[in-house]
């Protein structure tokens, strides 16, 4: 018996961001930094801020953490990354 | 009725099987081939339009429709009968308070528990006596089914793909449970959440494993709930100390003793809201001092207040036996409860 049996996925990607365009440097530039705020981002995202001052010449790194690590970032930090010019985003597990 | 999906031709039903499994399509069970009769006649059933909108996952943008949901619900062995619980269990999956995507995402590996209520338990014929957190039934064996199909096809919620759990628990393979409201003189969930007693609904919650204890040595209502308050502590020590939703399963053994004592599911709730809590140092006994820090009397409880509870009747006639249904990680998430059926446009699609 022959059967004709549908397509269970969606079919259709959903749809993908952009990335943004690459930086040629990281010299001067401010960095973001979005946390998820569980415990293993703290000596991540501490390394990596120290790494990119020192070692890159970034100007400045702003932290953020989301209030919910299982959700989408808050509004209120997305609203912030026109300012910077990369966003580095971490999950600590 | 059109439907958009696209379709395979397949030699016989072991080819089915195999094509299924090799794409990934499965939960690891054989399943029913989701033939176009068989999906047109569940959104027949639903009055469900197969391009009918039923929401889009909020963080990766799926568009989740009508037709899908019924492939998936076929798949798992539902009849049309059982669809229009499956159309409303997602659609209250979909609402921003359950956060769909870290509740199905998330290491913590928690599973949908779904809790039918109403009228549409009996049509269905779903069994909320022996066995009822288990394979009690039909019905609920394959809605809880068809939500974790929709989950592993809709959303991509495949072991190490969306789906990061460490560990699962076996209520991922099917998570539903009918309450026993004909043996109970207590309200249902869904009345006590403000469904009316006339329509039926389900309520989702990101739920861990059922805790199992017992208790056959008492009457009191007190020294009863003082056991399952106990199991919450421990939950709250061992696992998470984040409050949130709990679902206690109480079976008529025990809930004939709360019930001849007056004791409603909000005195229940009044009371295990006092007792499920503990002090942060407890940490300390078991093996987490680390996190216990200068915060040792800080007192946590296990729900933020009492009508965090869910208190479900159900179970089997025999054993002094009950359930903590923890939450996946407190308040994160929060159990919905959605009225089926109820829609604003209830004339039929046209064929």
């Amino acid at each position: 018996m022959t059967f004709r049996v549908l397509d269970p996925t969606p079919e259709k990607a959903p749809p993908v961001g952009q990335l943004a365009p690459r930086l040629a440097t990281l010299q001067g530039k401010t960095i973001g930094f979005i946390s998820n705020g569980k415990e293993g981002t703290k000596g991540f995202f501490a390394h990596l801020d120290r790494m990119l001052r020192e070692e890159h010449g970034v100007a400045k790194v702003v932290s953020r953490t989301k209030s919910n690590y299982s959700a989408p970032v808050d509004a209120h930090i997305a609203a912030e990354i026109r300012n910077w010019d990369a966003v580095i985003s971490g999950i600590g597990d | 009725m059109h439907l958009a999906s696209r379709t395979y031709d397949i030699d016989d039903f072991w080819a089915v099987q195999e094509l299924f499994h090799a794409n990934g399509w499965t939960d690891g069970l054989p399943i029913v081939p989701p033939t176009q009769e068989a999906v047109s006649a569940c959104l027949e059933w639903a009055m469900a339009d197969p391009a009918q909108l039923v929401g889009i996952e909020p963080v990766r943008g799926v568009a989740i429709t009508a037709e899908k949901l019924a492939i998936n619900a076929v798949m798992a062995g539902c009849l049309p009968m059982h669809f229009p619980v499956v159309l409303t269990t997602f659609a209250a999956m979909l609402r921003p308070d359950f956060l769909l995507h870290g509740a199905t995402a998330s290491t913590g590996g928690c599973a949908v528990l779904i809790v039918v209520n109403g009228p549409i338990r009996l049509e269905l014929g779903a069994a909320g006596a022996f066995n009822a957190l288990g394979n009690s039934d039909r019905a609920t064996a394959v809605i809880g089914r068809a939500i974790r199909l929709c989950l592993i096809n809709l959303m991509d919620v495949r072991p190490g793909a969306i789906d990061r759990s460490t560990l699962g628990h076996p209520g991922k393979f099917s998570y539903c449970v009918a309450e026993d409201e004909e043996d109970t003189t207590w309200l249902s969930l869904a009345e006590q959440r403000g469904i009316p007693k006339e329509a039926s609904a389900v309520t989702v919650m990101a739920a861990g494993a059922p805790r199992q204890i017992m208790n056959e040595w008492t009457t009191r209502p007190e020294e009863i709930l003082e056991t399952f308050a106990a199991e919450m502590r421990a939950n709250l020590r061992h696992y998470s100390i984040h409050p949130g939703n709990y679902a206690l399963i109480i079976p008529k053994q025990l809930r004939e003793h709360l019930q001849a004592a007056k004791w409603s599911k909000t005195d229940i709730a009044n009371f295990i809201h006092e007792r499920a809590r503990i002090h942060r140092r407890e940490w300390a006994e078991v093996g987490k001092g680390a996190v216990v820090r200068d915060r040792g009397d800080s007192v946590y409880p296990a729900m933020e207040s009492p009508d965090q509870l869910l208190v479900v009747a159900a179970g089997g006639p025999a054993g002094g036996f009950g359930a903590v249904i923890p939450p996946w990680l407190g308040n994160k998430s929060h159990a919905v409860t959605v009225p089926i059926g109820a829609c604003i446009d209830c004339e039929p699609p046209k064929k």
